[in-house]
């Protein structure tokens, strides 16, 4: 788990750091106090030492006497664990606590200053020994002062110095690794935002992440972006090129029309035909394909405003300057306010085909209206025209079919496949004028 | 009658020259979108036939800087494209009429020749309605001083409106000068044209006499 997560990654290793840090805290802690002990260990025998040398006398035949001798309860129990010494060749005065053990001589003993060693004491306790020759009659004999302090306690000290810092150490680690927890939660919570805002991105190519206004995130939100905008730039390149593979086949299909005709003057009449079938059949799938390309690309960036009564009042008017369009009453009954999440040229590609359809059929008037409420939109194309032969509407709508099959105008089957990519839908029925009814209906997304 | 080709593709533009001359016409032909723009606003064109996909200058764009320079000789738009958005701009820019490739020459033909109909025939008239100036000669409209779109029925209904002054004509009267022999349903068409004209210039372009019929508006 903490492999493939980087929240848990940055969380395993600040709480390692941490837990590092702390114990070379601990180590370092507990030798300082460890020599604190040492010291006010060495400046306790020290002044008490100082007190032995004031109360040093030699006494008959060279054998030291403290007079008065110290008072230190320790001193005065047998193994008390604080002793002294002070001893000459000729014999030695010590501390009741010694009883009649003796402690250890040095080998050479200092004459200028005290001098601290750790040896083993007289009752198999490690203890710390200050010593010093002091001399307190030039003519006499020097005088080895000892003074012995049991190392247990100082070593007791230092262990539960040790746990009880390691107890601190310890809380202290755990409340620093939950800051850590929540600091890398909310350092990671804007990548969780932009993850929030990635299937926008994916359902449409026109959605972009919000500013992130942090300087580290930025570049990542600017880099999606960029390349939501290259995927735009994709999208609709693949439009034109669509459209300009269309083009493309278009002017030569013309040119091999205009073969055709001369064919045909020159009396190649069955020939003429022939290719005049051809173009009309190579027409007919560029339409197709084109209108099917169009639907894709719907499909894949949905998404859009539309303003229906102007873009259906554009598409009148072409009609309205055809032959066939100059002749019919059309009727528009949209509200102004009737806007529909579709690209403007899709919506016009959908209605353009039903409309030109209508009014190719249509004897006197085409009348387009559109309702919407709450949650759909409809818009209904009707004229009074023949109408739709009531068998053959599934013929109508399947790929390809055609009421009319001369005429060149695309198939409703292509302004379902379109409706459809806009996740509409398309009914036909028949119209009260007389003629032909087509539905579309949207539900508002 | 002079008319004048644009296409780039050398097999259309002579095949078209052939079929037009074949009509009658006298035939210029230019095959790049300056020269294009050159002839038009130059010389007098009885009908020009414009491909919109076209070296140097665009279709659309020759066709705007005629109107922009008061050309107004019928052009008929030939579109590679095919799709509405190119019709819809086509027909903003002033085309009178488009047809999309590959299209049959017979039809073109007969459309030239429908454009060249609705220009001949006009007794040179403007008849002004309020807001509202028909020139029937050039069959365009303006109102309020800008170019008005009016569709070839609206035209002769309000045409047919201003040659009867002072005098209501009945639905039934309009459906049979529009339509020659009328049923009693073409005056729901007269209606749908008369909402259609209310809409566009205003509800008192067409004045409504119960019982009696359309009498045009007396606005000031």
């Amino acid at each position: 788990m903490i492999a493939r997560s980087l929240h848990w990654r940055l969380l395993a290793g600040a709480a390692a750091a941490i837990l590092l840090a702390l114990c070379v805290a601990w180590l370092f802690m507990t030798l300082l106090f460890e020599r604190h002990l040492e010291r006010r260990l060495e400046a306790e025998l020290t002044r008490d030492g100082l007190r032995l040398v004031a109360a040093l006398e030699l006494g008959p035949g060279q054998v030291p006497v403290i007079d008065p001798a110290p008072m230190d309860p320790r001193l005065q129990t047998p193994a008390g664990g604080y002793y002294w010494q002070v001893s000459t060749a000729a014999g030695a005065a010590r501390s009741r606590s010694l009883w009649d053990a003796d402690l250890p001589a040095p080998e050479r003993a200092p004459t200028g200053d005290w001098r601290l060693r750790h040896v083993d004491g007289p009752y198999g306790e490690q203890v710390s020994v200050l010593e010093r020759l002091v001399v307190p009659d030039a003519n006499g004999p020097g005088v080895l002062v000892q003074l012995a302090q049991d190392r247990a306690p100082l070593a007791a000290a230092r262990n539960e110095f040790g746990r009880e810092l390691a107890l601190f150490l310890g809380v202290l680690w755990l409340v620093l690794s939950a800051a850590a927890w929540l600091q890398v939660r909310l350092g990671l919570r804007p990548l969780g935002r932009i993850r929030g805002g990635l299937p926008l991105l994916r359902d449409s190519a026109r959605a972009r992440l919000p500013e992130a206004h942090l300087r580290e995130i930025q570049p990542l939100t600017e880099a999606i972006n960029a390349l939501a905008d290259a995927r735009e730039r994709d999208l609709a390149l693949a439009r034109h090129r669509a459209a300009d593979l269309a083009h493309g086949l278009k002017t030569p299909l013309s040119a091999i029309a205009a073969q055709s005709r001369r064919a045909r003057e020159d009396g190649a009449v069955q020939a003429a035909d022939g290719l005049d079938r051809a173009v009309a059949a190579i027409r007919r799938t560029i339409d197709a394909e084109l209108a099917y390309a169009r639907a894709a690309t719907i499909r894949r960036a949905p998404g859009g405003d539309a303003d229906v009564r102007t873009v259906v009042e554009q598409l009148v008017t072409v009609i309205e300057h055809t032959d066939q369009g100059g002749q019919l009453a059309f009727t528009v009954d949209i509200p102004p306010s009737l806007r529909l999440s579709v690209q403007p040229e899709d919506l016009s590609e959908i209605v353009g085909a039903v409309l030109e359809n209508a009014a190719r059929h249509a004897r006197r008037q085409v009348r387009v209206s559109g309702h919407a409420g709450p949650q759909w939109t409809a818009l209904t194309i009707e004229d009074d025209g023949p109408g739709f032969p009531a068998d053959r509407i599934d013929h109508l709508l399947s790929r390809g079919g055609r009421l009319d099959e001369s005429g060149s105008g695309l198939g409703l089957s292509i302004a379902r496949e379109l409706a459809e990519a806009t996740a509409g839908r398309l009914t036909l029925s028949a119209s009260p004028l007389g003629g032909a009814l087509v539905r579309f209906d949207w539900s508002a997304g | 009658m002079r008319c004048l080709i644009v296409e780039d593709d050398p097999d259309i533009q002579a095949d078209l020259r052939r079929a037009l001359e074949a009509s009658g016409f006298v035939v210029d032909a230019a095959s790049d979108g300056n020269d294009a723009w050159f002839l038009g606003d130059t010389e007098e064109y009885d009908a020009v036939v414009l491909d919109l996909g076209l070296p140097g200058l665009d279709g659309l764009s020759v066709l705007r800087r005629w109107r922009a320079s008061g050309r107004a000789c019928p052009v008929i738009v030939l579109s590679a494209r095919g799709d509405w958005t190119e019709k819809v701009e086509g027909i903003e820019a002033g085309a009178d009429d488009y047809m999309g490739k590959p299209f049959q020459m017979g039809e073109l033909v007969a459309r030239v020749r429908g454009l060249l109909r609705r220009e001949a025939g006009r007794t040179s008239n403007v008849v002004a309605i309020g807001k509202l100036r028909l020139d029937t000669t050039r069959m365009s409209a303006t109102f309020d001083g800008a170019p008005a779109h009016l569709s070839p029925l609206e035209f002769r209904l309000l045409d047919h409106l201003a040659h009867s002054p002072e005098r209501a004509v009945s639905a039934g009267e309009l459906a049979e000068h529009l339509y020659g022999i009328a049923d009693a349903g073409d005056t729901n068409a007269i209606e749908a044209i008369v909402a259609r004209l209310r809409r566009k210039f205003g509800a008192d372009v067409i004045a409504t006499r119960r019982g009696f019929g359309y009498l045009l508006g007396v606005s000031p």
